[in-house]
């Protein structure tokens, strides 16, 4: 395997904005990483002011520009971090590696595509979408989330697709009413793909690495686990796989469904 | 400015400088290769192996806790063989001296492991790690007991010549008389600290944060525990002390010299800031230059009180 090259920089905070219920999207200037990001990989980032909270967080790109060197991540504030993450100001500077880890692979002559995220799991692929579409492969989109509001990545996907994608709300405030596994299954049934992308709350993979497996089609899901180092050296994120434990940050975060032991 | 002299001599093995790796922080160099040249190091010491592998605790396996983590890895490894096809073949055009960090469940284990290393001129020294918290078997129960001690360290070291260290673990009454019984029986230098068991709970839940309950406590928080015993130890025995535990800066490394070091590791403080090591490595120096120290082992045990 080619070696992914690392660095760590110091980002410039560009803008921290609210998209949604403890949603936000902080834009990053830093340039290095993102000239070489591929879609599914990921920033390990220091968050500033918490010298006492040692750990980085890893944070997946959902955006990127690489001529402007500028990268977006949507993140959910539901810890000590990243509440702290939201204090964050234009010309702030945090410290991250990346790009970390083995991003999403298509095999090689799909056609057609099935994304599918769960939550802020739909930020990891939208990069990915967009690879694919630039790639001329047919894309469908699936986006699930707790209510209307908190589906941050409509307008970007739409925008994207020239399209909506399809939608499924737990509330049924918007689109399908109920887990986004159904119409990821009506597609499923009613579409010959080549390969099925999904990321989102571990149940969700489990349950379209199945459906997908049942369909026979190609599956890759983005696996999450607590990191220390986020470079492959201290075993802290490890994911269970046919092949033994292998690392979430440096061998997956995308791992083929088929391999993970769920 | 004089050129300041950062060799040392750790019981036989010969560091550029005073600074390595906190084993199983650093891999075997590899994965932080793009931050910190792995040359640039004094050694590296590498994960711990056992003869053919362990595949380590579940998920989660750390907690971040104030100031610190815990981990509870449990010493998962590929073994000997991947150690030498893949980590010693890595390391072997490099310039820097290894260190193999050595684990075993029973006392013939590390023996083993030894014996299959031995031959490799690739090896520069052993690190006997009878100290680590996260396994049921073998690990911190050797290092504990100053009877099991002796019989470990005595069966490793009749096994090889190269530098042996013994790392001891801080879970325990009287380090001191731990040290002594490792000196005693053949120790070349001696390695601390290994990390302090501890616990995470998430009270919402109501469950431990780690799958195995308990683990062991690393980072900045643990270095007063790590300075103490480093102390401690240099004033029970003559061997050479490589001193670790929560060091981040070069005063830090500079302060556990003082207490006694005559080399220091690196460890937690790699996952804050990936070039730690480096920066370690010139924070020594520059102190010796602000201080008009010219040889770094003019700081060994130089606390005074
Ligand atoms: C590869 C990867 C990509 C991710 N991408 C995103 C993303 O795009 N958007 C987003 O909102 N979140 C993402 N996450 C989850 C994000 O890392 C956590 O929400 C974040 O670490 C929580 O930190 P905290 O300080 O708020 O929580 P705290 O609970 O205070 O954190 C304590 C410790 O636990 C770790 N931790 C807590 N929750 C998680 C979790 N769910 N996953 C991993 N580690 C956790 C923290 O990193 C920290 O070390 C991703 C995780 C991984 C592994
Ligand atoms: C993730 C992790 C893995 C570790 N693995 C090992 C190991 O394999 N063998 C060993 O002797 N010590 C191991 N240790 C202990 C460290 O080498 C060191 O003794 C301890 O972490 C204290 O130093 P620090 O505070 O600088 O990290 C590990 C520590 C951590 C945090
Ligand atoms: S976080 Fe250290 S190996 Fe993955």
């Amino acid at each position: 395997m080619e070696h992914n090259q690392l660095v760590c920089e110091d980002a410039r905070v560009l803008a921290n904005e609210g998209v949604g219920p403890r949603l936000f999207v902080v834009s990053l200037e830093s340039p290095r990483i993102a000239a070489r990001l591929q879609p599914g990989q990921f920033v390990h980032l220091q968050v500033p002011g918490m010298p006492d909270h040692i750990l980085r967080r890893p944070f997946s790109v959902f955006d990127c520009d690489p001529q402007a060197g500028t990268l977006d991540i949507l993140y959910q504030d539901l810890g000590y971090g990243s509440h702290r993450m939201t204090d964050l100001c234009a010309g702030d500077v945090a410290s991250q590696i990346g790009p970390v880890g083995h991003g999403w692979q298509a095999p090689t002559g799909t056609e057609r595509a099935l994304l599918i995220g769960g939550g802020v799991g739909a930020a990891p692929l939208f990069l990915h979408a967009k690879a694919l579409l630039a790639a001329g492969v047919a894309v469908d989109v699936v986006l699930g989330a707790a209510t209307k509001a908190a589906l941050a990545t409509y307008d970007a996907y739409t925008a994207l697709l020239g399209h909506a994608p399809v939608v499924a709300t737990d509330d049924g405030s918007f689109g399908f009413s109920g887990f986004c596994t159904q119409p990821a299954a009506d597609l499923l049934a009613a579409h010959a793909y080549d390969h099925v992308a999904c990321c989102g709350p571990e149940p969700l993979m489990r349950i379209v690495a199945q459906m997908a497996a049942d369909a026979q089609v190609e599956c890759q899901v983005s696996m999450e686990r607590r990191m220390a180092c986020g470079v492959g050296a201290c075993l802290s994120c490890v994911v269970d796989t046919t092949d033994g434990k292998r690392r979430a940050c440096v061998d997956g975060p995308v791992f083929e469904s088929s391999k993970v032991v769920w | 400015m004089a050129q300041v002299n950062m060799a040392v001599n750790l019981g036989g093995l010969r560091m550029k400088n005073p600074v390595t790796v906190a084993s199983g922080t650093f891999g075997a160099g590899q994965e932080y290769n793009d931050f910190v040249p792995v040359d640039e190091l004094g050694a590296v010491t590498t994960k711990g192996v056992s003869l053919h592998g362990w595949e380590g605790n579940a998920s989660p396996r750390i907690a971040e806790t104030p100031s610190g983590m815990l981990n509870s890895i449990g010493l998962q490894n590929p073994g000997v063989q991947v150690m030498k096809d893949d980590y010693l073949a890595w390391l072997a055009p490099h310039d820097v001296p290894v260190i193999v960090n050595v684990s075993g469940h029973s006392m013939q284990e590390y023996v083993d492991v030894i014996e299959a290393l031995d031959d490799d001129d690739r090896v520069d020294a052993y690190e006997i790690n009878i100290s680590c918290p996260n396994v049921d078997a073998g690990g911190m129960t050797f290092g504990t007991h100053v009877p099991s001690v002796e019989k470990v360290v005595g069966a490793c070291r009749a096994a090889t010549n190269k530098p042996m260290i013994v790392k001891l673990s801080p879970n325990v009454t009287d380090i001191a008389e731990i040290a002594r019984a490792a000196e005693a029986s053949g120790a070349d230098a001696i390695s601390l600290i290994n990390t302090l068991l501890g616990m995470a709970i998430d009270a919402k839940r109501r469950k431990p944060v780690l799958a195995r309950v308990v683990g062991g406590l690393s980072g900045p928080a643990v270095k007063p525990v790590a300075l103490r015993m480093v102390w401690e130890v240099h004033k029970a025995v003559k061997v050479p002390l490589l001193g670790m535990g929560g060091i981040v800066t070069g005063t830090d490394a500079v302060e556990f010299m003082l207490a006694g070091a005559t080399a220091v590791a690196v460890g937690t403080a790699n996952f804050m800031n990936p070039t730690a090591t480096h920066d370690v490595i010139e924070g020594i120096r520059r102190y010796c230059d602000d201080q008009g120290v010219t040889d770094v082992n003019e700081l060994i045990g130089g606390l005074q009180c």
